[in-house]
């Protein structure tokens, strides 16, 4: 039993990380508190979700294609919103990106309506020296690795990476060594959306798309950046499955009831005992 | 011309105009509701604004309540208890509503009768199973649906005659399902059988891994899960996934609707569902209205259609008994009143409990609902035991 608990926790982690490192990476480099992240990642859903039916595409083949699409809404929101909060107070940009959040869900209401959407393609599971490997799910974790590993490369060994990561680190002397901010800025948020994309349409075939599904992974992502180190981005890959995990053992050893509870808790005493989260703050 | 003409003119003028005047009518008569139009429940809220709206179609065509038109004024609580509460005070007291009508689902019910309670309005409440919201001493709310406790009767029932021992219990931790649940673990005891696991999880919770591990290991005959749409969806997913077999699946709200197969295909087979009411029951006028709403909406009614459409119809009918919109009158036939409606039969308690009302129980035979309890309105037997998920 509890082998088999550590996988789905595992599992359900790897899908934490890949959201919450699009969190952690606008956060990183912007200061920006990204209350949309949610409903970023339920437009990605809903992408997979139209050309899975609409175009007939494998749901797995959509995830380059809703990333795209929201690397572009990303950017578009940066350069037209959240450009502008980027140097006032956090409470500011949190005040944007609530308001856009809203705007978003309602919109995708008005849009989709609120009728339960579903992608139906693979069930059932692995089984491997007795436990059980939800097919949709490691599919799903291989994929958020795939996309989280590509991140990693992007930002170790690619000059936009660098640029990003001196941002991050300190924009004024990155100014001064040449990186233009703003783009940075812009392409940044573009790839936090889009990996919130990739995380919706991954989920797209595992749990009901609906307008509202996106507020809870805002708080989780929130919760994972905070476990790991706001900032930190390897963080977001240890607090998610970190999180993953904790929910999950909660549900075993407790009741499935308390594992919201437990993982606030954690957060609570993440907070006071170490708060610049398990791997420390701002690293590259 | 005498001096008495003139007085006589204006008194038959008067007559004359003082008999036009009632005859331009004070206006529709407007209903307020507050629903579920977006939110968790949203999918339900909608099929049960689409029931007063036929409801209120239906009286107009027939002239009307109290020889004036009916007109529902709907907002949307998007599924929150509390934002209904602010919406029925909005109708109550700004929009000044004529009469009340319920919400969906029992947490908002409870929610919003506080508020009609305080403002003395009838509520007749069509989409509330939790027995609890009629227990507290409230005058002015009336039950239409069968209680929460008699969702999962029908399959313990039939676990019993077939001789199963073991039951695992689990819901949503909110309302209406702990009382489902509550209800299916007095059911179970009563009929001699065992509960080996009872748990309960969040609302919104969609991996339910550990709590099917559990579930795996106590190895129940029966699988009884109070549930709404999308837990039910992701518990049989996962329940594949875990290769979780119990003789006997059943889950609540959610299973009736086409949207449950739509979404899991062939792997709904074989699970039980509870239904307030089928198209095919032996109802006056059933078949009527099935064909109307599905003309008007385009799709096929749901029991939650039917009883915001039944709700509507026994408050107007209260309405034309006591002919008034007053609510200590309306209230006094509510609970005199014994109506048959397309969605079955209504009559309450002193309380307002509904008692008359019969739930059925289906099962998912070959991409069709199959009525197997109770043996009165059955149209089939159920397919026992389920075949476990890696031989179908």
């Amino acid at each position: 039993m509890l082998a088999q608990v550590i996988v789905s926790g595992i599992l359900s982690g790897g899908l934490y990380a890949l959201v919450a490192l699009g969190l952690g990476l606008i956060f990183g480099v912007m200061r920006v508190i990204n209350i949309a992240h949610g409903p970023l990642l339920m437009l990605g859903a809903y992408t997979t979700y139209f050309l899975t039916t609409r175009l007939n595409m494998n749901p797995f083949l959509t995830v380059p294609v809703a990333m795209a699409a929201l690397f572009v809404v990303g950017v578009l929101l940066q350069r037209g919103l959240v450009y502008r909060v980027v140097d006032a107070p956090e409470l500011s940009s949190l005040l944007l990106t609530f308001g856009i959040s809203i705007a978003l869900v309602n919109l995708a209401q008005l849009a989709f309506t609120s009728d339960l959407r579903a992608v139906e393609y693979i069930t059932g599971a692995w089984v491997l020296g007795g436990l059980a490997f939800s097919k949709p799910r490691v599919i799903a974790f291989l994929f958020a690795g795939g996309v989280t590993a590509l991140s990693f490369l992007l930002l170790k060994f690619t000059r936009l990476g660098k640029a990003i990561r001196a941002t991050s680190q300190s924009r004024e002397v990155a100014m001064v060594c040449g990186v233009d901010v703003g783009r940075i800025h812009m392409l940044t948020f573009g790839l936090g959306a889009a990996l919130a994309a990739a995380g919706g349409a991954l989920l797209a075939v595992i749990v009901a798309i609906q307008p509202e599904m996106g507020g809870v992974w805002t708080f989780k992502s929130f919760l994972v950046i905070v476990l790991g180190g706001a900032g930190n981005y390897p963080g977001a890959l240890v607090g998610g499955l970190l999180l993953g995990l904790v929910e999950q053992l909660a549900s075993l050893f407790l009741t499935t009831q308390l594992s919201e509870v437990v993982a606030y808790v954690l957060l609570v005493l993440v907070l006071l005992v170490r708060p610049s989260g398990l791997l420390g703050g701002r690293q590259t | 011309m005498t001096s008495k003409a003139p007085a006589a003119l204006a008194v038959a003028l008067a007559l004359a105009v003082g008999g036009v005047m009632p005859a331009t009518a004070q206006g529709p008569i407007r209903i307020g509701a507050s629903l579920s139009l977006t939110g968790t429940y949203a999918k339900l809220g909608k099929n049960q604004h689409e029931g007063y709206q036929l409801c209120e179609k239906d009286l107009n065509a027939k002239g009307g309540l109290l020889g004036r038109r009916v007109q529902f004024v709907v907002y949307d609580d998007q599924s929150m208890p509390a934002t209904a509460v602010r919406l029925y005070e909005k109708l109550i007291t700004e929009d000044k509503v004529d009469a009340i009508m319920g919400p969906y689902s029992s947490p908002v019910t409870e929610a919003a009768v506080n508020v009609t309670e305080k403002y003395k309005k009838v509520m007749v409440a069509p989409l509330a199973a939790t027995t609890s919201i009629f227990k507290k001493g409230r005058k002015y709310i009336f039950m239409v649906i069968s209680p929460a406790e008699a969702y999962l009767e029908g399959l313990v029932d039939m676990a019993a005659k077939r001789g199963l021992k073991t039951v695992a219990v689990v819901n949503e931790d909110t309302l209406f399902s702990k009382a489902a649940a509550a209800g299916a673990v007095e059911i179970v005891k009563k009929k001699g059988l065992q509960v080996v696991f009872a748990e309960a999880y969040p609302k919104g919770n969609t991996d339910f891994s550990a709590l099917l591990t559990k579930v795996k290991a106590a190895n129940p005959d029966v699988l009884a899960a109070a549930t709404y749409f999308d837990d039910a969806v992701a518990l049989t997913r996962q329940m594949k996934e875990l290769n979780v077999n119990p003789k006997m699946f059943g889950v609540t709200v959610g299973g009736d609707l086409p949207e449950f197969y739509d979404t899991l295909k062939q792997n709904a087979e074989y699970i039980y569902g509870a239904t307030q009411w089928e198209h095919t029951l032996p109802y006056p006028g059933n078949p009527e209205y099935f064909e109307a709403y599905k003309k008007d909406f385009g799709h096929e009614p749901s029991y939650h259609s039917t009883a915001g459409y039944a709700g509507c119809l026994i408050y107007a009918e209260a309405v034309k008994r006591a002919n008034s919109l007053d609510a200590d009158k309306v209230r006094e036939q509510l609970l005199k009143l014994e109506m048959r409606t397309p969605f079955g039969d209504y009559k309450v308690e002193a309380d307002g409990f509904q008692v008359a009302h019969k739930m059925v129980t289906f099962q998912w035979q070959k991409e069709k609902k199959v009525t197997v309890w109770p043996d009165e309105l059955a149209q089939g037997k159920p397919l026992f035991p389920t075949p476990p998920w890696t031989s179908r």
